[in-house]
């Protein structure tokens, strides 16, 4: 279960971005969060996934309360959620060969030697191929890099997963190539779901429940 | 212009798709397309490529998707004479080490006035860059070929002169991807419009203030947001604040690159109702885009490129209706759709350094054979060795 | 017909050239920097364990003398050749300003990512710290330094390394404040990463190569610096030849109409600053690997 209660967070004090969100995820559930651009659903994922801490609310993880958040979250309930955010330019760091970003999970995790195994599984998984592995963010496609950020969302095999925009910035075919790798990942783990965004045909394709922005949060 | 979910076929998995949003704001849509639509088929369509064509090469029981038409010199201007004529384009890119990556390759098409040409394809299929090489913006180590005549100038070899003092802005106004990119950040809204009205149309001193305030309406702009600063804008308006830019010339051909990446659904929705109000008024719109969804709303004819070569030409109802595309790769996409089967297309697209020698989706194509290895032509709108009509002719 | 469609498909297409072409002078500007700069390395490291020749000869006989084939430069006031001189003085200048230059990048780097790692109160002290002593003109500000020790190479790198760190603070502290939030430092720490780890492993890549930049485009300065303090008077010791003092010792000649002694140190301090700026700037560009590939896709 993830449950988000009372979930009150922003960036400055004083001016919070979300008031008063409520939300809960069943395991194993699908759940779309609609909303408009710029109306706080992006920063409640993040709250959602560890990431950013509320001002005021709580979080509850497979029955225990999140008291830390970021690196004070310990690091086996941050792990449990695998994270894929909306610009996949931004979210690679540049440095990094696709391989290498893609197995950065596992060597932070001190799992360095099932790297070389997962990442050719995941990255055949997700629609990647090998000569692609070797290259650097700006050498692919947004949609080639946003398939790397998946698998590296999935890397450590997480109970959840939050997306938030995941598919904007993509075209349809690879919208759906990815949704389809979700949903398989989740037909095999039992992963739940949480996806955050504005493409309310999208969402009711795909998930088994849609909430609305306005119904989530009382602000 | 029927709505998504109810007139296409019905997905057999997923939950049932809710109604669309606004129906009286679609219909509205669809009732103005309808009204030009007709007129601007019949009018200005016209057959791409290839003179050497041979006219009875129809295939007996398939609808022929584009009207045989010569075209007149494109110095008359006469209604039915296209506003921009591209045939053979090529652009190519030198990379170091000598090697060439042919982003686009031999693309041709007309643009007819008060037609909207939709460019459709996923990133990195060479559509950007067929955008810049019509505007003379493309890099120093780009090589082009062919032709793309407008009015009386071909934009390919026109210099640099010319490009800048006589066409871009005057005579194609491009509404761009971010409009916050383009957009000088430290000065007001405004000021940047009144500064495009002195330098494009020569407005006096004393005027220019009331003619922003025009364009600023023409594009549906805010006139008390005039005084804002671009990062102030939300998402919406300044992409409204962009093509009041683009319009300030009134140029007879907009470019739109792009223009719905990133907006809400709804909001793309009046972006590209708004635009086709522009072509409705006359303007000629070549719409750069991989949302199928804005297209079908806007879009009289639908080109789809692929690996940088143009491989469906089709008029916009018969490819989102009935018979639907041709090209299989144009099925895999409208297919992708989640209003429709929501199916991805297998595999990638190839790198454009390094394209097969035959037909660039053969590899992930369903109907290929090994005709396919060799190039195939684009003929009758469609440049596939297997379009269904042939397949229909043959069983 | 299909031999017509055959031909007329095999004509090779008229490929122009497109777009601007602007990378003609650039390239040739900087060419030469790069063979300035190995021409100074080469003489700098070169030449001083080769020439059996002491810089210190005094040969009162050759005073003053302008340049001929067997003394290209001349010689100085007492008969010491200018051309070793010279080449020694760069030498000197040369170094310092290398560590002095390192030195500042290390300080300013860590205060600035210390700066902007912790945020809140420390933050605003350090920026506080830096904006002060930035009002001070620098020069002033290492007058006082270096005059508090005895004439040395040390108080001289010292003096300018404390004065130069603080626009490398800036920098470093700006550029890990926007890479800090990055949704890629996002996913790291939510794929379990320890502050440490993103700190090494993410942010100080990022870093390094600004900070590197920052600390070749502070040699030019740091050798100027140098000099100036020399000129006059308060840095090197005379008898240790470095360029700002061989222009020092170059003002009484000068009067007399030797342009000799002040030209040519003076050149030698223009030019391979100039080179390394130059170099400098087009490093910049390459080091930079999110720079968009050539492709306008």
């Amino acid at each position: 279960m993830l449950e988000l209660d009372a979930i009150t967070a922003g960036y400055e004090r004083g001016s919070p971005v979300v008031r008063d969100a409520h939300l809960t995820v069943a395991p194993g559930e699908a759940v779309g969060l609609l909303g408009p651009s710029g109306c706080g659903k992006s920063t409640l994922a993040r709250v959602a996934a560890l990431l950013h801490r509320p001002d005021a609310g709580t979080v509850t993880l497979d029955g225990r309360p999140v008291t830390g958040w970021r690196h004070r979250a310990p690091r086996e309930q941050r792990t449990a959620i695998g994270v894929v955010f909306q610009q996949p330019r931004l979210s690679a760091d540049p440095r990094l060969s696709l391989r290498d970003l893609i197995a950065e999970p596992l060597r932070a995790t001190g799992r360095r030697g099932e790297a070389a195994a997962t990442v050719s599984e995941l990255s055949r998984t997700v629609g990647l191929g090998e000569d692609l592995l070797g290259r650097r963010p700006h050498e692919v496609s947004d949609g080639q890099l946003q398939r790397a950020c998946l698998a590296r969302a999935l890397v450590l095999r997480p109970r959840w997963l939050v997306c938030d925009e995941m598919t904007a910035m993509l075209d349809a075919s690879t919208t759906a190539a990815l949704v389809a790798v979700v949903e398989e990942y989740r037909r095999e783990r039992g992963a739940g779901l949480l996806t955050v965004g504005h493409d309310r045909v999208l969402l009711e394709r795909w998930c088994d429940r849609t909430v609305r922005w306005e119904d989530v949060t009382t602000a | 212009m029927t709505t998504p979910q109810n007139a296409r076929p019905a997905a057999p998995q997923g939950p049932a798709p809710a109604p669309a949003v606004a129906p009286d704001t679609a219909d509205a849509g669809a009732r103005a397309r309808a009204a030009t639509t007709a007129p601007a088929t019949e009018a200005a369509v016209t057959i791409p490529p290839a003179p050497h064509e041979n006219a009875s090469r129809v295939a007996p029981g398939s609808v022929p998707s584009n009207v045989r038409k010569t075209s007149g010199s494109p110095r008359d201007g006469t209604p039915g004479t296209p506003l921009l004529s591209v045939r053979g384009l090529s652009v190519r890119f030198r990379m170091r080490g000598g090697r060439h990556i042919a982003a686009v390759a031999d693309a041709g098409f007309d643009l007819a006035q008060g037609e909207c040409l939709a460019l459709v394809g996923e990133s990195g299929c060479g559509k950007s860059v067929l955008a810049s090489a019509l505007l003379g913006l493309l890099p120093g180590n780009a090589r082009t070929a062919g032709s793309a005549l407008f009015g009386d100038v071909d934009l390919l070899t026109a210099g640099e002169r010319t490009l800048a003092r006589t066409v871009r802005g005057r005579r194609i106004g491009l509404v761009p991807q971010s409009p916050a990119a383009h957009l000088t950040p430290v000065r007001t809204v405004g000021a940047q419009l009144e500064e495009t009205l002195r330098e494009l149309t020569g407005t006096q001193k004393h005027d220019v203030r009331r003619a922003a305030r025009a364009a600023a309406e023409r594009a549906a702009f805010p006139v008390d947001h005039l005084d804002r600063y671009p990062h102030e804008l939300s998402g919406g308006l300044a992409q409204r604040a962009a093509t009041a830019l683009a319009l300030v010339g009134d140029a007879p051909l907009l470019l739109a690159d792009e223009p719905t990446t990133g907006l809400d659904r709804d909001l793309v929705d009046r972006t590209v109702d708004e635009l086709r109000r522009h072509v409705d008024e006359g303007h000629a719109l070549l719409m750069i885009t991989h949302d199928l969804a804005a297209a079908e709303r806007i879009a009289d004819r639908v080109a789809v490129m692929y690996a940088g070569r143009i491989v469906e030409l089709a008029d916009a109802a018969r490819f989102f209706g009935t018979p639907g595309p041709q090209h299989p790769y144009a099925r895999g996409l409208l297919n992708a759709l989640p209003e429709r089967a929501f199916t991805p297309i297998p595999g990638m697209p190839p790198e454009l350094g390094d394209l097969p020698p035959g037909c660039a989706f053969a590899a992930r194509c369903t109907h290929a054979t090994d005709a396919c290895a060799a190039q195939p032509h684009f003929a009758d709108g469609v440049a596939c060795h297997h379009p269904p009509a042939e397949e229909r002719a043959r069983a | 017909m299909a031999e017509l469609t055959r031909e007329l498909a095999a004509e090779p297409a008229v490929w122009r050239s497109h777009g601007r072409t602007r990378r003609s002078t650039r390239t040739l500007r900087v060419r030469t920097s790069a063979v300035i700069v190995t021409a100074v390395v080469l003489a700098v490291l070169v030449v001083p364990p080769l020439a059996h020749l002491d810089q210190q000869a005094v040969d009162l006989s050759m005073k003053l003398r302008p340049p001929s084939p067997a003394h290209p430069f001349g010689t100085d006031d007492v008969g010491r050749d200018l051309l070793l001189r010279c080449v020694y003085g760069l030498r000197v200048s040369l170094l310092v300003g290398l560590v002095a230059a390192l030195v500042a990048t290390f300080i300013g780097t860590a205060v600035g990512a210390a700066a902007a790692a912790f945020g809140g109160w420390t933050d605003r002290v350090v920026m506080r710290i830096v904006d002060t002593f930035s009002s001070i003109p620098h020069l002033l500000l290492g007058i006082f330094i270096v005059a508090m020790f005895r004439p040395g190479v040390w108080p001289v790198i010292v003096s300018v390394a404390l004065t130069h760190w603080l626009s490398t603070a800036r920098i470093v502290r700006s550029e890990v404040l926007s890479l800090r939030s990055r949704p890629y430092i996002d996913a790291a720490v939510s794929g379990g990463a320890s502050r440490w780890r993103v700190a090494v492993r993410h942010l100080l890549p990022g870093v390094l190569p600004q900070a590197g930049l920052a600390a070749v485009l502070m040699v030019p300065h740091a050798m100027w610096h140098e000099s100036a303090l020399s000129f006059l008077g308060l840095g090197l010791p005379t008898h240790q030849a470095s360029l700002g003092n061989l222009v020092q010792s170059a003002r009484s000649s000068l009067l007399a109409g030797d342009w000799w002694p002040t030209l040519f140190p003076g050149l030698l301090l223009i030019i391979p600053t100039l080179a390394i700026a130059g170099l400098a700037g087009s490093w910049r560009e390459r080091i930079n690997p999110r720079r968009r590939s050539e492709l306008m896709l």
